[in-house]
């Protein structure tokens, strides 16, 4: 390509500017939508019960030196034992979390909320930009770049001859999706930016199951081994009063 | 847990508040984040901010976290008009809210109307059943009523879901105590133990309802733990060190006579004793005398 490209001021007019306002404007909206059906779930009791049972075997596993072996074993056995311990989970009462999810209503209406509030004003936009805008080099950027960086700032033009710093409208669509974040943070306050990466990641690790943390759990507390530390106690406190003394 | 430099902190911007130096929100600020219970100069400040409109507007959405934390304190000192406006207010604001819901419960409570209060936390447990704060709050209405045995069962009943719960096991355990059921209470401090090992706090307390409850086995374990205790104190602990004399003595007292001598305890007893009397020397040298037949004593009978 010999000679630059000359990007119509019109271009800028109603297609750069429009296509970061629109994108600013629907990420507020979102947010006020989202907070609108943001139901404050109460946890599950069972799922708290859990959770503390998980913490209190740790510090059990992490202060065991620290207890006569009298009172190690009985917490052991109250802990693991293959009847009713607390950490023992039935073979086949682990639900998987699919499961769960169809069974509890109000799980599958979150999950709902949480995609009625992404996913349907992302695609919406998408297909937005795309109907209306597609083809457009929209912008510049004022240094060069290589050619890796093509299919990022040119998606939807499939010209190789066309520099690399011409950025299409549909990657600024992009690009204003991904990189709002700081100003969210700035219009909305701090922690209620809206993050599309995050989200996404989230919506990747969704259904953590709890009982295989109780397993899991049991198992560290099995191989456990008890080796009581207050003897050495005195030694230390010898030497401690010793000190003193002196 | 307050550290000590927060403590200093807030000491210091206490005594600026007093004397007039202005910081009032700002002393109020650290207070409810440390926890620490100073009512009466929470209401005196915090009411002097509520008063002026000028201040009061300045917070803006905080005004309403400063009207529950001051009718709090009001509750504790008695003033309970104030506490009933403060509550009215936040009611006039929030119409349907659990939390003001659980204000007026406690206002209930220091009224003295037990019933009324109970049927508050009752309904408002419905609501919500993990509420660990309401749970607490009837812990502590059984027990400021006398009922000793039924703040037992609560505290059992809050600490079966709630179990990794360090303060509410504490409580327990000075109930236990305060009961003399030296067992159970052994139970709740080697929880206490468990979940912060390094508190030399927990360990001397678990040594002295050792110590008390007697028999060999649990004389020499509560031994180990005022050492430990001295250890972690750096052998500051005046209660660990006659801790030691008084555990060595009552072990070579049940030892007697048997074959098997313990000698290396007995050095430990000795230095304690040493530290003892050079802590009362640099202290309190009028009570030396005491304190050396008390520990003539001690030595004396074994």
């Amino acid at each position: 390509m010999a000679e630059d490209l000359v990007l119509d001021t019109a271009i800028r007019d109603w297609v750069l500017i429009p296509l970061s306002v629109v994108m600013v404007l629907i990420g507020v909206l979102r947010y006020f939508v989202s907070k609108l059906m943001h139901s404050s779930q109460t946890p599950d009791a069972k799922i708290v019960k859990e959770g503390q049972v998980i913490v209190r075997a740790r510090s059990l596993r992490a202060g065991a030196n620290f207890i006569p072996s009298k009172a190690f074993r009985a917490r052991k056995i109250y802990f693991c034992n293959e009847e009713n311990g607390l950490l023992f989970v039935p073979k086949g009462q682990g639900q998987n979390p699919q499961a769960q999810m169809f069974s509890d209503p109000n799980m599958a209406m979150d999950m709902m909320k949480k995609n009625l509030s992404m996913i349907i004003p992302q695609t919406l936009t998408f297909a937005w930009v795309n109907f209306f805008f597609s083809g457009f080099v929209a912008a510049k950027i004022p240094f060069p770049l290589t050619q890796r960086f093509r299919s990022m700032l040119q998606n939807g033009i499939d010209l190789s001859t066309v520099d690399v710093s011409y950025v299409s409208s549909r990657s600024w669509y992009f690009l204003n999706l991904f990189g709002l974040r700081g100003l969210f943070s700035l219009i909305l306050g701090e922690e209620n930016a809206v993050d599309d990466t995050q989200r996404m990641m989230q919506m990747g690790g969704f259904g953590f199951d709890p009982s295989k943390g109780l397993s899991a759990e049991k198992d560290n507390l099995d191989i456990t081994q008890h080796d009581w530390a207050l003897p050495n106690f005195e030694h230390r406190a010898e030497a401690v009063l010793r000190k003193v003394i002196s | 847990m307050v550290t000590k430099t927060e403590e200093t902190q807030l000491n210091r911007l206490e005594n600026q508040v007093d004397n007039g130096g202005g910081g009032a929100w700002d002393y109020l600020c650290l207070v409810r984040k440390l926890k620490v219970r100073r009512s009466q100069k929470v209401l005196k400040h915090g009411l002097s901010i509520l008063n002026d409109p000028k201040q009061r507007s300045s917070l803006g959405a905080d005004e309403w976290t400063l009207y529950e934390q001051v009718a709090v304190a009001a509750m504790d000192c008695q003033c309970l008009d104030v506490a009933k406006d403060c509550t009215k207010v936040l009611r006039k604001r929030f119409p349907d809210s659990k939390r003001v819901g659980r204000l007026e419960a406690m206002l209930f409570e220091a009224k003295g109307s037990w019933d009324l209060a109970e049927k508050a936390y009752a309904s408002l447990l419905e609501d919500n059943p993990l509420d660990q704060v309401i749970h607490k709050r009837r812990v502590a209405m059984a027990k400021a009523q006398g009922n000793i045995s039924v703040a037992i069962d609560w505290l059992n009943k809050y600490l079966e879901t709630f179990m990794a719960d360090h303060d509410a096991w504490r409580e327990l355990a000075e109930i236990y105590v305060s009961l003399q059921m030296y067992k159970q209470a052994a139970f709740c401090y080697e929880e206490l133990i468990l979940s912060q090992p390094t508190v030399p706090l927990y360990h001397l307390a678990y040594a002295d309802v050792l110590y008390t409850l007697g028999g060999l086995e649990n004389l020499q374990t509560a031994k180990k733990y005022y050492a430990s205790t001295i250890d972690l104190t750096g052998g500051k602990n005046t209660r660990a060190l006659f801790g030691i004399c008084l555990c060595a003595s009552a072990i070579t007292q049940l030892t007697k006579g048997k074959s098997k001598e313990e000698k290396e305890g007995s050095q430990l007893q000795s230095l304690a004793a040493k530290v003892l009397e050079k802590d009362y020397k640099q202290r309190a040298p009028d009570k030396l005398p005491q304190l050396t037949t008390a520990l003539k004593s001690l030595t004396l009978s074994s």
